[in-house]
């Protein structure tokens, strides 16, 4: 074995860090790209189901929290967008290979946001089920990706609870209110699930990902953590989770759950959920009907430098 | 329920909270439509500050008028015709050009206003507008390093632009037809047209802008509710859920 790699090995052997300058094996390279660039991604085209009601937010109050937790999503696509350049591919790439469709993002973003519930369902499920995956990347072993999901897990936390505040609201508000909680809550319960990804054994990425310490817990690990720690929120708002089937079990120490839908989910990844053609039409319109505006950036930096100099 | 706004201080209040509020809204719009990240953020930070600064200013119009009507109240019960904003602030996102001008007269605006009321003796209004005047510097700032980019840096870019000016220049005038509720809560309101058109004149020229005249159309004045079709449609918007369901909670 060559000296590069048995160096990068003692790294991940030691639970050590492995940083930008240091040799890496091209498919841990190629790996942490991809999923890095499928986070950043998803952050970014998260701004669009929460932004559907950031016009209509119900008052003062509840408007600058929508509108400070979208910032924080943006915030954290800078973050990860600069992640995945420290590994040698630019923002510019990253967005074509999104409007190719070579790059993914989170299928849940493809689900449309139908009422002001499912911007606390959201919060509460969707960040709460990304908050699981995210904490156990905090120890995930290339530094960059590690630090930044240290200062994204503290944002999020934020952002559960928020959600959770606006689900309790609405639980707790007029019968009209508590329909459109429990309707939230069943058009995403199952969704957030699936966000974990395909169980262990049918996963493509997992098995070399674990071996590489970028990924620290399976995903039904972490799909399970999860969902024992929400099903009893559930409770405490007084709304049904939509699986007859989920019920505390004594001997495993867990809640059982149905069996997914993964044909949905399927569907979903590969482009045929309810919203994937709208989400990325209006991601690119949004970068190609501006492309004048970054052009006059560019210009306006190079004449006034020039007059610098 | 019909609101109405009795009280002159209360009035000329309204007239703020409702042009930051309406202009907030309007740059909520932009959410996720930025040219890039760091400009799509860095619009939503100041939709925060402005829809910040209306809910305070709406406090003040509650404190003052004393009806056990909110906050809320006023931004979410009040009909076009209740409302009290610039025209200016209504104007829609056509272009990227469009949204930082309408910014920029806005916030060169804001800020004279806001200077003359750091001695107001409406309660409260002295110590926000301390607060505001800092935030209105990073917005003036933000609106005006980007009229320059568009102005100098390409063709079309200042093309742009140029339209967005001649455009939103229509809606300038109106604001400088004091009326007595403005002359009695604003120390120098000459000051603040002198100001005004000496700051934008400049900025104009440096960005190679024509500047259009000023010149009035007649359109009946915002300070008696009067508005562009555009309002009824942003609060149609905004204002949909507290509406459909008069006695929930949020």
């Amino acid at each position: 074995m060559d000296k590069y790699q048995a160096a990068f090995d003692a790294i991940i052997e030691k639970d050590d860090r492995v940083e930008p300058r240091d040799w890496m094996p091209d498919d841990y390279r190629n790996n942490l790209i991809r999923q890095i660039s499928q986070h950043a991604h998803s952050e970014v085209i998260g701004m669009q189901p929460e932004g559907n009601w950031l016009l209509r937010a119900p008052s003062l109050r509840s408007k600058q929290v929508l509108l400070a937790k979208i910032q924080d999503e943006g915030g954290h696509g800078l973050y990860l967008y600069s992640v995945a350049e420290t590994l040698g591919v630019s923002r510019e790439e990253m967005i074509d290979q999104l409007h190719e469709g070579k790059a993914k993002y989170s299928s849940i973003f493809n689900y449309p946001a139908l009422n002001w519930a499912d911007i606390g369902a959201i919060g509460w499920l969707v960040d709460g089920a990304a908050i699981v995956n995210q904490v156990s990347l905090q120890r995930t072993s290339y530094g960059p990706y590690s630090r930044g999901m240290i200062r994204i897990c503290k944002e999020e936390s934020f952002h559960q609870r928020q959600g959770y505040e606006i689900m309790l609201h609405m639980a707790k508000g007029t019968p009209e209110q508590k329909e459109m909680a429990q309707d939230a809550l069943n058009r995403f319960w199952f969704p957030s699930l699936m966000m974990f990804g395909p169980h262990d054994a049918d996963s493509a990425h997992s098995s070399k990902a674990m071996q590489w310490k970028i990924k620290r817990e399976s995903n039904d690990t972490l799909r399970q953590k999860f969902i024992d720690k929400t099903v009893p929120q559930a409770e405490f708002l007084g709304l049904t989770v939509p699986d007859p089937n989920c019920k505390w079990n004594e001997e495993t120490g867990h809640y059982d759950h149905s069996p997914f839908d993964w044909d949905e989910f399927w569907a979903v990844v590969n482009g045929n959920g309810p919203c994937n053609k709208e989400r990325l039409d209006h991601h690119k319109k949004a970068h190609n009907d501006n492309a004048w505006v970054r052009e006059a950036a560019v210009a306006y930096a190079k004449k006034t430098e020039s007059t610098l100099v | 329920m019909r609101i109405t706004i009795d009280n002159d201080a209360a009035k000329f209040v309204v007239r703020l909270a409702d042009t930051e509020m309406i202009l907030g809204q309007r740059l909520c719009e932009m959410c996720s439509n930025g040219p890039f990240l760091e400009e799509d953020i860095a619009l939503s930070n100041v939709a925060l500050d402005l829809i910040g600064r209306a809910e305070q200013l709406y406090k003040i119009v509650s404190e003052i008028e004393n009806k056990g009507l909110s906050a809320d109240d006023y931004a979410y019960r009040r009909n076009e015709r209740e409302y009290f904003c610039l025209k200016l602030v209504e104007q829609p996102n056509t272009d990227f050009a469009w949204t930082i001008t309408r910014s920029y007269l806005h916030d060169v605006y804001a800020n004279e206003v806001f200077k003359q009321l750091l001695k107001s003796d409406i309660p409260n209004l002295a110590g926000l507008s301390e607060k505001v005047l800092i935030e209105i510097r990073y917005n003036l700032t933000h609106a005006r390093d980007w009229m320059l980019r568009l102005g100098i840096g390409t063709e079309e870019s200042n093309s742009r632009v140029q339209g967005a000016v001649d455009q939103m220049f229509r809606y300038v005038p109106e604001i400088f037809h004091w009326d007595v509720v403005d002359n009695k809560y604003l120390s120098d309101t000459a000051a603040i047209e002198k100001s005004w058109k000496s700051e934008v004149s400049a900025l104009l020229k440096e960005a190679n802008i024509k500047e259009p005249e000023l010149m009035d159309v007649v359109m009946r004045d915002y300070r008696e509710g009067f508005h562009s079709e555009f309002l009824g449609h942003i609060l149609t918007e905004m204002q949909f859920l507290p509406r459909a369901y008069p006695d929930a909670k949020w």
